[in-house]
């Protein structure tokens, strides 16, 4: 037992020189995945952000309803904020467009109203000439607003059959009344809905500090490269004689997961204390809580690699390649909600997933034991298969 | 008293060792030879007790190792052809290891011990990664004997070493003979060979006992035979 221990001493001692490298490796890895945050940012939305949609309105002559109608959709919250209707004559609308003060036109069919209630739906036609990121904008809005109109209309049409059927025929211009406020109360106006809860596609927390989680994980997963000098490549005659003394794969497995992790653990307090200091973390027991299990779990993980690869560059290569994929797939690189329904269904079981899990707890100081266990439950595993592998 | 007993082991079907058998007592010296992969390192292993036999037994004074595999530790000190070190670390933290963390015992034999006689204590505090070929050897030879075995088992102890260092190995082999420690060593060198009272020619996974007196070039010639 003593000499367990002594190894087990041993191993700390091995990790806790390798510390400067490791803090220096993250340092740089910290920087290079802000840059790459923030190139691709810049790539992906320019240097200026969403700006206002200009669109010329053309209406038929004389038909005030048409009018009142496309003023009623430019005044909903979602089209209210985002555009602009400006409403002109077709040469004017052209003229315009041409001098780029508008974005497109939107060219508004006579008995437009008419045909939403009787059924015949005279499309609207509009013309978007740019393919910015405004007219994808605009596309989808108009999209959204059509399939609104389309369950108004649907609601309605249901609505006027039953009295119909029912012989209640004198109920429908009520009933009618009744169904378009409740649409234009409830459905058209989505700020009401959008003021009592906030919907993000990086869940409970904000996208930044989503993001700020996501680099951590992949910080604790690679900085243990600089570290992983030894966790291949020593000799079997080392390896038969700690066997004489008792000191077998699984102890071996063991004292390299605990100490390797206690490394991580200070590199994440360090980094830590940063978040602490900005507030984007409260420095809580849960915090630390949750700092140690991500830190078992990717020690755990990262020797299994090792360990599978057997070759210092090969574990490396598959330390890289594995925690790239695997953070993709648990959502940390793109919000799950935008991933195929397949990778959704699957992120909950991966392990860095559940360490992703593990940051959200502690920046929102909530306890949830299920995750801790799944983190506890992961590091046993791969500790496990890492000295199965040792072993074999 | 040291008596192998009908030792066999096989790697994938392959047969390594066939029955192996032969005593050694007390202040002897047993030398094994024969050709590269014969398995020399293989039937010292299971000796030493890092590997398994399939069948056979291993008595040291009376007591069955292979079944008290405890006691293998305090009874054979194991040198192996490869040095078992951890190379960042310093002798002092490697040796400690083997003396599983008592640094009394590590000091008295420091001071007064084998560990002193190969002449560790200068370079107690140097990384072992930085250590000559010759170093390393004498301390792995320093970390085997640090339970104080009265059985040496050496594989090639003095391969890659330079004269000096393969003397100071010698001199040291030969005085652990003198004080009535037994030695199990593999060599491809004359001079580690003479020190040895039988030597054995291990051909084809059967131990052949060579005759007192065999000259070098009759065992090469069994080892072709």
């Amino acid at each position: 037992m003593a000499a367990r221990f002594y190894f087990l001493k041993l191993e700390f001692k091995r990790a806790w020189k390798r510390m400067p490298f490791v803090a220096a490796g993250a340092v740089v890895l910290m920087l290079m995945l802000g840059s790459v945050a923030q190139t691709a940012g810049t790539i992906m939305r320019g240097e200026e952000a969403l700006g206002r949609i200009s669109i010329g309105v053309v209406l038929p002559e004389k038909d005030p309803m048409a009018e009142i109608a496309v003023r009623m959709l430019g005044s909903l919250d979602s089209v209210d904020s985002l555009c602009d209707f400006y409403y002109m004559e077709e040469e004017e609308a052209n003229k315009a467009l041409e001098q780029g003060e508008i974005l497109g036109i939107m060219w508004v069919p006579e008995g437009m109203v008419q045909g939403i209630m009787n059924g015949t739906n005279p499309p609207v036609s509009i013309y978007l000439p740019q393919k910015g990121l405004e007219s994808v904008v605009f596309k989808e809005l108009t999209m959204a607003g059509a399939r609104t109109l389309s369950a108004a209309q649907a609601g309605i049409y249901a609505g006027d059959q039953l009295l119909r059927q029912t012989g209640q025929e004198e109920k429908i211009l009520e009933l009618e009344s009744e169904l378009n406020q409740i649409y234009m109360a409830y459905s058209l106006p989505r700020i009401h809905y959008f003021k009592r809860e906030q919907v993000s596609a990086s869940g409970e927390v904000s996208p930044f500090v989503f993001y700020g989680i996501s680099a951590f994980v992949l910080v604790l997963l690679l900085g243990i490269i600089p570290a992983s000098g030894y966790l291949t490549g020593e000799s079997k005659a080392l390896d038969q004689k700690l066997g004489i003394l008792g000191i077998g794969p699984l102890w071996i497995s063991f004292a390299r997961v605990v100490s390797l992790g206690s490394l991580l653990v200070v590199l994440g307090l360090l980094f830590g204390g940063v978040f602490v200091r900005a507030g984007y973390l409260g420095a809580s027991w849960v915090a630390f809580v949750c700092l140690v299990f991500m830190c078992l779990a990717a020690a755990s993980m990262a020797l299994f690699f090792f360990e599978c690869a057997g070759t210092l560059m090969g574990g490396v290569m598959l330390l890289s390649a594995a925690s790239m994929v695997l953070l993709f797939l648990s959502g940390g690189m793109i919000p799950l909600i935008f991933l195929p329904d397949g990778i959704r269904q699957a992120a909950p079981w991966l392990p860095v997933s559940v360490m992703l899990e593990c940051g959200k707890m502690a920046v929102l100081g909530q306890v949830k034991w299920k995750v801790w266990l799944h983190a506890g439950l992961y590091s046993g595993v791969f500790f496990i298969l890492a000295a199965g592998v040792r072993k074999r | 008293m040291l008596k192998v007993i009908d030792i066999y082991k096989s790697y994938r079907r392959r047969a390594i060792l066939k029955g192996v058998c032969f005593d050694a007592e007390p202040g002897s010296c047993i030398g094994i030879v024969g050709s590269n992969g014969c398995g020399k390192t293989t039937l010292l292993s299971i000796l030493a007790g890092a590997q398994k036999a399939d069948k056979g037994r291993l008595e040291v004074d009376g007591i069955d190792l292979f079944s008290n595999r405890k006691q293998i530790y305090d009874r054979i000190a194991y040198v192996p052809q490869e040095n078992p070190f951890i190379p960042e670390l310093t002798v002092k933290d490697n040796l400690s290891l083997w003396y599983k963390g008592s640094r009394k015992r590590m000091r008295q034999d420091l001071e007064n011990g084998p560990a002193a006689m190969l002449g560790i204590g200068p370079m107690e505090n140097m990384i072992v990664s930085r250590l000559s070929g010759g170093m390393k050897k004498r301390l792995s030879l320093a970390c085997a004997l640090s339970g104080h075995a009265p059985y040496l088992i050496m594989d090639e102890p003095g391969a890659a070493l330079d004269l000096e260092c393969k003397e100071a190995i010698r001199q040291y082999v030969a005085g652990y003979l003198k004080e009535g420690g037994t030695v199990i060593l593999t060599s491809h060198e004359i001079d580690e060979l003479s020190l040895c009272s039988q030597i054995y020619v291990l051909k084809s996974g059967i131990l052949h006992k060579a005759s007192p007196g065999q000259t070098v070039p009759s065992l090469i010639a069994l080892f072709r035979s």
